[in-house]
């Protein structure tokens, strides 16, 4: 679920920064400017993990900011695809289950990656599995496990005066489930048994 | 920003956990906070770490920091690939019906016996939820609520 990336970045420290130690200066920028962010195609940063090379601090013309080349270790959350992993239930639409988990809430299952027998209940909205004449429900937050199949990535620099204004920002990085296959689902219906 | 090395390394739960408990407890010392943005992600992800059915829920540890090596040494007759391996230490299955989930084609890889023979070290190096403890409903909070009070 969760990898170590190697990145290399210049961190610039501000003057008022001058005061803490170097080292928690560095953390503390390279935190504010990752952490809850997601990177193209590496995934969903959690925390720095380790610094693991610093130039020295160089002030250029102009500022007073002192600027620090840095390589150094985060923590990315990026599920490989087949990973099975646990996710609570967000809301469910005729197109398929929404997941969550406390971090992340861009999970989908879509119908198709449902067991077979599944069907949505409009009026209660939500989808049921039939199952040897049993009904079990996929309520809302309801803890269950799920496959990652696919990842989904939108860069959202912006293109560009061509960009029509309005148009909604796609979530940077989705996942897509499957809960087809047998111990995936609603964990009660598994763990209880 | 570069990316030098897009994957150096794979991390499970615990090791993750590990680190930003201890991160927090550093924090707390030095009585000063992290960026916003940091301490919420942090808070989201172990709220998510330690909420049932994951196997860091329980109280106390049933994970050590031995536990990694023992679990890859006794497993590594069945020759597991690394994926595998991660996701046996993320969700701790503990029936044949779980692991299956987790292995892929097990039917075809390994024999029943191989099957509850992997079960049981899983069991005995990470260690399960008490029988007693949550119910079938998941009332894990009623569970804990009655467990304090006898």
């Amino acid at each position: 679920m969760f990898i170590l990336t190697k990145f290399s970045d210049l961190v610039q420290i501000s003057p008022e920064d001058f005061s803490k130690h170097s080292i928690v200066a560095i953390e503390d920028n390279i935190n504010a400017k990752y952490a809850n962010k997601v990177v193209q195609k590496i995934g969903l940063c959690i925390s720095l993990y380790d610094v693991l090379w610093t130039s020295e601090g160089l002030i250029g013309h102009g500022t007073g900011l002192v600027n620090v080349n840095v390589e150094f270790r985060m923590i990315v959350f990026r599920p490989f695809k087949g990973e099975v992993m646990l996710g609570r239930i967000r809301s469910s639409t005729p197109s398929g289950i929404h997941l969550r988990t406390d971090f992340f809430d861009d999970i989908f299952i879509p119908y198709e990656e449902l067991p077979q027998g599944a069907e949505y209940n409009h009026s209660e909205q939500i989808w049921i599995w039939n199952f040897d004449e049993e009904r079990l429900f996929y309520d809302n937050h309801e803890m269950v496990r799920f496959q990652v199949i696919d990842e989904e990535w939108h860069d959202q620099t912006p293109a560009g005066p061509t960009q029509a204004e309005d148009t909604p920002a796609k979530t940077p990085y989705k996942i897509k489930g499957s809960m087809a296959a047998e111990g995936l689902g609603v964990c009660l219906w598994w763990d209880g048994a | 920003m570069k990316v030098v090395e897009a994957q150096a390394a794979v991390l499970s739960n615990y090791e993750v956990l590990q680190h930003l408990t201890q991160q927090k407890d550093r924090y707390k010392q030095r009585k000063r906070r992290g960026p916003p943005n940091l301490e919420t992600v942090v808070r989201e992800l172990i709220q998510y770490l330690q909420s049932h059915p994951n196997p860091l829920s329980q109280k106390p540890s049933t994970y050590t920091p031995n536990s990694i090596s023992q679990l890859l040494e006794r497993l590594s007759p069945y020759e597991l690939s690394k994926g595998e391996v991660v996701m046996i230490l993320n969700l701790r299955p503990a029936s044949v019906a779980a692991l299956n989930t987790v292995i892929e084609e097990m039917g075809e890889r390994f024999s029943d016996e191989q099957q509850e023979e992997m079960v049981t070290i899983i069991l005995e190096v990470l260690g399960q939820f008490e029988a007693a403890g949550p119910d079938a409903n998941g009332n894990a909070d009623d569970a804990a609520e009655t467990g304090n009070v006898s």
